[in-house]
């Protein structure tokens, strides 16, 4: 697959001695430069929304952010020895966009919230700090630093969306419901065991999954911790817990 | 048909928490089951190896809400809310997540505004009745369950032995896990009734405590350490020691003694060659004002062979709730006397909470 945006690779920042794992830490970072790139996208699309100049400002400085943390990503792979691809066109990061586009569409400035901040930014934060701890040296303290920063962003918008819930908790609830099942499904299908339908088109050669146990992680964790953010940030939010809970053992595995 | 969120949720607004169960599956069926209802009928059940893989991650959280009817016609409405201990993680390895994970739940249950909370299983023996254990609140009172827990033994050791024709009064009475809240209770109830009790825990101290105090009340008071220290003889037996690891073995009773698993889990099996011996399951209750979940989890949160049946510990939470008595009734541990137990049986018995059936693993 081909950059989408060229994240100013240079041949003399290439490290000559890659890693015997390079090749699985490659796919890792294909997946978060490319997620990386598609809040800077989602950001972007919803200043276009935003009423307010304050606003406007604020979500473009999150998008520039967001770019900033896949240029960060990539550097790593280079220190490592690879070319990290991205691909905001890859199946499922497609589907996720066409469902962030259809709040756009509908000038949902809260349903924009709460996929990007919710729902992207919970498997963010969550598989980040797995890779954290599992990546080797300042590969693995990027991945940690960023999921800090990551979570920080998920503060800010909880309280945005807390005082939007207070107002109409049953409608509110029910419009993360209605979310919940266009953008989870999505992302439920990138933490499976198995990809269920077929490559995901941002891995470069087989599947990285099952090489995951040789960088020390693996699906079930990934997963796990991934569902575990989700639900605490929906706690957090003042969702039931046994609403949420329904939710998610109906999600497929 | 709504969705579950419009349904759930709405019910949750419209409803108080006058009461919380805390509490935790014992096996990996039951926590199979428990996903089951939640997936729904439409989905199909998820494979074993997946619900192991899953059920660690998930955060404590309610399950369901409860509603509880009395005798009297007054109803109380509650949650079952789950600490998600994995059921092979329920040994003292694990103490420190679990405990975690107990006062998660504890924190569920404050959030959620409920009045009084029970702990359940594991949840209240994790805390040793230390409630200084449990996020700070402040208008959610805790109860570990034990006194009515003690209440139902002690009437179950009474009805079995009516059953049996066995007169107490000249029975020797033996306490697996004497010096716990439960046994030491048990101990002070029962021990006026029999000829002789042996007390058996692993603390010596606190043992002789016990010791001093149900011979200050005239009984017959021997102790032991190791159940296969001596000869016994015993022919009532109360297992009140909370072991998560495999069959509790009995030496040293009489071949037809009657024996009350009220450990938990429950995990007692007598000698094979024991065949006379005649174990029930203690402690547990019958709500005759009827007991319904939603989602309907009936029959799987209550896994008994009669209806509306549930753990003395988690009935009187909502014992209290129904009498608008939002008290920490049992707390700590070695509090429970015969005046205390007959307060809370007069309370659940106003209530229509009554012993249950006696029953055992075979039904």
């Amino acid at each position: 697959m081909e950059s989408l945006v060229s994240l100013n690779c240079s041949e003399q920042a290439m490290c000559n001695s890659p890693l015997p794992t390079a090749s699985i830490w490659q796919d890792i970072l294909a997946q978060a430069v490319t997620g990386e790139l598609m809040a800077a996208m989602n950001y972007s699309s919803l200043s276009t929304i935003c009423d307010e100049p304050e606003e406007v400002a604020d979500a473009l400085e999150h998008a520039q952010g967001e770019q900033g943390h896949a240029a960060a990503f990539a550097a790593e792979g280079r220190k490592i020895g690879v070319n990290v691809p991205n691909n905001v066109n890859a199946r499922y990061w497609k589907r996720i966009r066409e469902a962030f586009m259809r709040c756009i569409a509908e000038r949902d400035f809260m349903a924009c919230l709460i996929v990007q901040e919710i729902m992207l930014e919970s498997f963010a934060v969550a598989s980040y700090s797995r890779v954290g701890k599992a990546g080797p040296g300042s590969l693995g303290k990027t991945f940690a630093a960023i999921a800090a920063e990551e979570e920080g962003h998920i503060e800010h918008a909880m309280e945005i969306l807390r005082a939007e819930r207070a107002k109409d908790p049953q409608r509110f609830d029910d419009k993360v419901y209605r979310l919940h099942l266009d953008v989870m499904t999505t992302l439920t299908e990138m933490v499976a065991k198995e990809c269920p339908n077929g490559q995901c088109e941002l891995c470069h050669s087989s599947c990285v999954k099952p090489s995951l146990s040789e960088v020390g992680l693996t699906t079930v964790e990934l997963r796990g911790a991934s569902l575990q953010q989700y639900l605490k940030t929906l706690d957090a939010l003042g969702l039931p817990g046994e609403v949420t809970l329904q939710w998610v053992t109906q999600l497929p595995v | 048909m709504g969705h579950p969120a419009a349904s759930v949720a709405a019910q949750e607004r419209q409803t108080d928490v006058d009461f919380a169960l805390i509490g935790h599956q014992e096996n990996w069926r039951s926590a199979a089951d428990v996903l089951a209802v939640l997936r729904g009928n439409e989905r199909a059940r998820l494979p074993d190896e997946e619900i192991r893989e899953i059920f660690p991650w998930i955060p404590p959280r309610a399950v369901c809400h409860v509603e509880i009817a009395s005798a009297t016609g007054a109803k109380a409405r509650g949650l079952y809310i789950d600490c998600f201990i994995p059921p092979d993680r329920l040994d003292c390895a694990y103490v420190h997540d679990n405990l975690c994970r107990v006062r998660a739940a504890a924190a569920c249950a404050i959030n959620r505004g409920a009045k009084i909370v029970s702990l359940g299983g594991f949840s209240s023996i994790l805390i040793e009745g230390n409630f200084n254990q449990l996020p700070h609140r402040t208008d959610t009172i805790f109860t570990t369950g034990n006194t009515l827990t003690v209440a139902f033994i002690v009437q179950g050791i009474k009805k079995m032995c009516a059953l049996q024709g066995r007169e107490m009064s000249r029975s020797t009475l033996l306490i697996v896990g004497a010096t716990g809240d439960v046994g030491s209770g048990c101990a002070r109830c029962l021990s006026p009734l029999v000829k002789r009790v042996v007390l058996c825990a692993r603390n010596a101290e606190r043992l002789r405590t016990l010791v001093a105090e149900l011979e200050a009340d005239g009984s017959e008071v021997e102790i032991a350490t190791r159940l296969e220290q001596e000869s016994f003889a015993a022919d009532i037996v109360v297992c009140a020691a909370s072991l998560a690891s495999p069959s509790l073995q009995l030496g040293c009773i009489t071949p037809e003694a009657i024996i009350c698993d009220a450990g938990y889990p429950k995990n007692l099996r007598p000698p094979e060659n024991m065949t006379g011996a005649r174990v029930f399951f203690g402690g547990l209750g019958q709500i005759s004002g009827g007991l319904s979940f939603m989602p309907d989890f009936k029959g799987i949160l209550n896994r008994h062979p009669f209806p509306d049946v549930a753990h003395g510990c988690l009935l009187e939470g909502m014992a209290l709730a129904l009498a608008g008595r939002f008290e920490p009734f049992s707390q700590g541990r070695g509090f429970i006397t015969r005046e205390r137990v007959e307060e809370i049986e007069t309370i659940a018995a106003l209530h229509g909470i009554h012993l249950a059936p006696l029953f055992n693993a075979e039904g």
